[in-house]
């Protein structure tokens, strides 16, 4: 009979082995959404949640602080959530702090972001409301992006038709006398095209993922919530949003002048000689094109540093493969 | 040359107490005649077979597992049986499962490693791991595991019994085989597999752990808070449960082919085989309704 | 004096002190296999009856109805005074305590040892006793057979004789009033064959017990008989001693003993 106890003993272990790992795991896991131990309740009301759940998380100055409790719509233009918040941060959170609703990456989960602001407000109370802050929305982002690649590819066609027949006429080449000028304009012009063929591939690859991921929902979101690589890729986008406006700005202002240096030739108003004497113009010009070729020069190299991001890294890589495969 | 002296020694002049216990069903004989009469290959497997003895086959099952519940209620408890089954089955199972989740978990680490790298989110490999572990791949490699190694010696050890007349031998030593054998042992499956996914999922995190840590260092402390991190009770739970019911399909398939084997040697093989094979089936099967049902109570 | 018996609709002698089981007109099919067809007998205190047919002529299924194991589908089978068609469970274990059955596979417990074995019919019928109580029927069991060196064996570790001899102990471990045996010799050399039948008589004059014997094999006939049942077409066909059914002119009896 010894051995049946010997037996019943190991038994014994080997099924509290497993339990306690169950129990172990279902205790973490409670922890992080803080089911268990102290908590108290924020609220804040937001016009949109964008997509916002219970038991998504809630961060104070990039800490996880909490989790939402639950959402209710208070009438149709306030949405209120309710927050579960570690009792250990009420001493750290101000009456004054505001909420805003972002995003845990660039496409993960919604998470409330709650921010400190400066000031010699008291440290909130259980219940508490606070104030919210419109938010930056990836998708509008995105929006914009694209319309500003089009944009850029729009003046970039325009551009072209202008310099070609800029560069056609002869006459106006000898005239001005610069050969170097033409030069200029046609290395600007491919830069520019160049560029815009980045940003919008770019955007391709962007809405590309961004799609992906939003089908793959829930959990797998989670892969692409790294919060550093998203800002870096916030950071990278609001710079080509920057350079294609500057472009735009650019390629207007040539068009302008390219325009009416045209414009004059056509028309024969103003002597072609007047032109050529005409110092202040050309430098202008000048000016304009070194302009454009110094801002497509800086797009471009944020574009390639945009390559390198990670987020991107496997899409150009497979890019240059397919490249390879074609040669 | 009859004897008129009275029997010396008649057992039924001692006292004798009696345990008090009813059988719900009775004679072997009751056994439906398609289970006792002829040999059977798992129909869905053979296209020869028609669908009648198709759905024979599944009513007869349905029976039996009629028959189980029936009797699992019921006095007498073989409670001492089912802790040696569970010994055999749970404990006696851990080393296989040990190993296969282990060197799973570390096979996956590694396979899933370059795709995360080509989306630059290899940092995010323990949190992958570690839900695919949880909920689908654990559970599932541990209960086919299971099925290969309990649901063939349950349908062999019970064919074999049927076949040498052991179960006949029971119940005439004033034991209900189907309870002794039977529910015992389906029990102690239905109970222990869920406690070896557990432990399976355990070491197989363990394996990946190590399968992180061959290029690269993550701490365990990392590791740890990332998989848990990205694990939510709707991750756990239904794995957890669903375990139950494949412990439960691989017991009571394991029993009824073995239970109803035919004669001879080769019905006890192909008792072990089918039962195998059919259990291994039933866990896919209970595995696409269990994603169906945590699909629709909300916990994907 | 041969005495054949053609579609007995007697009952059987109402000799009650010493009946112990009677059997009357026993129907059993399986299918439309019909095997017993208005089968009826009688077995009495102390009689060994060997039960002589051919293969798969319904010899094992009649004392399988006998202990319970198989219904059958009319007639009434009359064991110690209870009918056991009629009986619920718990009644049918209270005799199979006082039934022994000796199955032709020995259907020894493979995943248990030799004393775990003979331990198990006394733990699991419905019966109480101390340790020490079972050791003791234990080591008679096997001293009747003679085998108590082996008590620690498992049964694959055993010789197909030994292996037998454990059966039997197992079923007389209980000391029942009626041992049914199946074909107990199939399978053994002649030699082992012949020592396992003198164990069956020495073992049944101890215990003074009845007995029905499943057999083929004449040298267990000759040696262990008081009667000979011949079981042919499902009925009872003649029954009677060795020599009177050597005697006999029909030619169904004869073919057994050519």
């Amino acid at each position: 009979m010894g051995n049946t106890s010997v037996r019943n003993i190991k038994l014994g272990v080997f099924v509290l082995a497993g339990l306690l790992f169950l129990i172990i795991l279902l205790y973490v896991i409670g922890k992080n959404q803080n089911l268990f131990g102290d908590n108290f309740q924020l609220s804040a009301r937001f016009p949109n949640v964008q997509g916002l759940t219970a038991g998504n998380n809630i961060r104070f100055s990039g800490i996880q602080a909490g989790t939402v409790r639950e959402i209710t719509v208070l009438n149709d233009t306030t949405i209120e959530v309710v927050m579960l918040i570690k009792s250990s941060l009420k001493k750290h959170i101000r009456k004054n702090a505001l909420a805003s609703i972002g995003t845990d990456g660039l496409v993960g989960n919604k998470v409330v972001n709650i921010i400190p602001v400066r000031g010699n407000a008291a440290t909130v109370q259980d219940g508490d409301i606070l104030a919210c802050q419109e938010t930056f929305d990836t998708d509008r982002l995105l929006q914009k992006l694209a319309k500003t690649s089009e944009d850029i590819s729009d003046i970039a066609a325009d551009l072209k038709i202008t310099m070609h027949r800029i560069s056609n006429s002869k006459v106006i080449w000898e005239l001005l006398e610069d050969k170097s000028l033409p030069e200029n304009i046609r290395t600007s012009a491919t830069n520019i095209q160049l560029a815009t063929a980045h940003a919008r591939d770019m955007t391709h690859a962007l809405n590309l993922m961004v799609t992906d991921i939003k089908a793959g929902k829930g959990s797998l979101g989670a892969f692409i919530t790294d919060t550093s690589l998203a800002a870096n890729l916030n950071l990278a986008i609001e710079k080509i949003r920057q350079v294609g406006d500057e472009a735009y700005e650019l390629a207007g202002n040539l068009n302008m002048t390219v325009g009416n240096l045209y414009n004059e030739v056509n028309t024969g108003k103003g002597p072609v000689a007047a032109l050529l004497k005409d110092s202040v113009m050309a430098a202008n010009i000048a000016n304009s094109l070194q302009n454009i070729e110094k801002g497509t020069t800086s797009f471009n190299e944020l574009l390639e540093a945009a390559r390198h991001n990670i987020l991107f890294r496997g899409y150009f890589r497979k890019q240059e493969r397919q490249k390879k495969k074609a040669r | 040359m009859k004897s008129k002296s009275p029997p010396a020694n008649n057992i039924s002049e001692r006292t004798y107490r009696t345990k008090n216990y009813i059988i719900a069903s009775g004679y072997i004989s009751d056994l439906p005649v398609a289970a006792t009469n002829y040999y059977y290959i798992p129909e869905f497997m053979t296209p020869s077979r028609s669908w009648q003895s198709f759905l024979e086959e599944t009513g007869v099952l349905l029976r039996f597992t009629g028959r189980f519940f029936s009797q699992c209620f019921r006095p007498r408890y073989e409670i001492a049986e089912f802790l040696r089954q569970c010994f055999i089955i749970g404990y006696r199972s851990l080393p296989l499962i040990g190993l296969t989740a282990f060197i799973m978990g570390l096979v996956l680490t590694m396979q899933l490693r370059p795709s995360l790298i080509d989306y630059g989110v290899e940092s995010q490999l323990p949190a992958m791991v570690g839900i695919a572990i949880v909920r689908e791949i654990g559970p599932v490699i541990v209960a086919l595991i299971f099925a290969g190694k309990i649901g063939s010696s349950i349908g062999a050890e019970l064919g074999s019994m049927k076949v040498t007349e052991q179960i006949d031998a029971m119940e005439v030593s004033g034991t209900n085989p189907f309870k002794y054998l039977v529910v015992t042992r389906v029990l102690a499956s239905t109970v222990m597999l869920p406690v070896l996914v557990m432990l399976g999922d355990a070491i197989s995190l363990y394996g990946s752990f190590l399968g992180v840590n061959i290029r690269g260092t993550t701490s365990f402390d990392l590791f740890w808070n990332q998989v848990l991190g990205n694990l939510s009770f709707g991750d756990v739970i239904p794995a957890f449960v669903k375990s139950f019911f494949f412990g439960f399909a691989v017991g009571l398939i394991g029993c009824y082919r073995g239970y109803y084997s035919t004669k001879g040697t080769e019905g006890v093989g192909r008792s072990a085989n089918s039962a195998v094979v059919i259990s291994s089936v039933l866990i896919f099967l209970i595995d696409l309704v269990a994603v169906q049902i945590t699909d629709i109570l909300g916990l994907n | 004096m041969l005495q054949t018996i053609n579609n007995t609709r007697n009952s059987p002698l109402p000799d009650e002190d010493n009946e112990i089981i009677a059997v009357e007109h026993l129907y059993k099919s399986f299918g439309s296999n019909k095997v017993l067809i208005d089968f009826s007998m009688l077995l009495h205190k102390e009689e060994n009856i060997v039960v002589l047919g051919k293969s798969g002529s319904g010899k094992s299924v009649l004392i399988k109805c006998i202990i319970g194991l198989v219904k059958p589908d009319s007639g009434t089978i009359r064991v110690l005074g209870q009918n056991i068609p009629e009986l619920s469970m718990e009644e049918l274990d209270k005799i199979r305590v006082r039934i022994g059955f000796l199955f032709q596979s020995n259907a020894l417990y493979d995943s248990m040892s030799v004393r775990q074995n003979l331990e198990f019919p006394l733990r699991r019928h419905s019966i109480r006793l101390r340790q020490d109580e079972v050791d003791t029927l234990v080591m008679n069991a096997l001293e009747d057979v003679g085998l108590q060196h082996t008590i620690d064996m498992m049964p694959a570790e055993l010789s197909g004789g030994m292996r037998k001899r454990i059966a039997l102990a197992r079923t007389l471990i209980l000391k029942p009033d009626i041992i049914l045996y199946d074909e107990p010799t199939t399978g053994l050399d002649p030699i082992t064959a012949k020592e396992i039948i003198e164990l069956m008589i020495r073992i049944q004059k101890k215990y003074r017990s009845a007995s029905i014997i499943i057999s083929h094999d004449m040298n267990c006939v000759k040696m262990a008989s008081d009667k000979v049942l011949m079981l042919i077409e499902g009925k009872c066909y003649a029954l009677g001693t060795m020599e009177e059914l050597q005697r006999s002119a029909d030619p169904k009896v004869k073919k057994f003993f050519e």
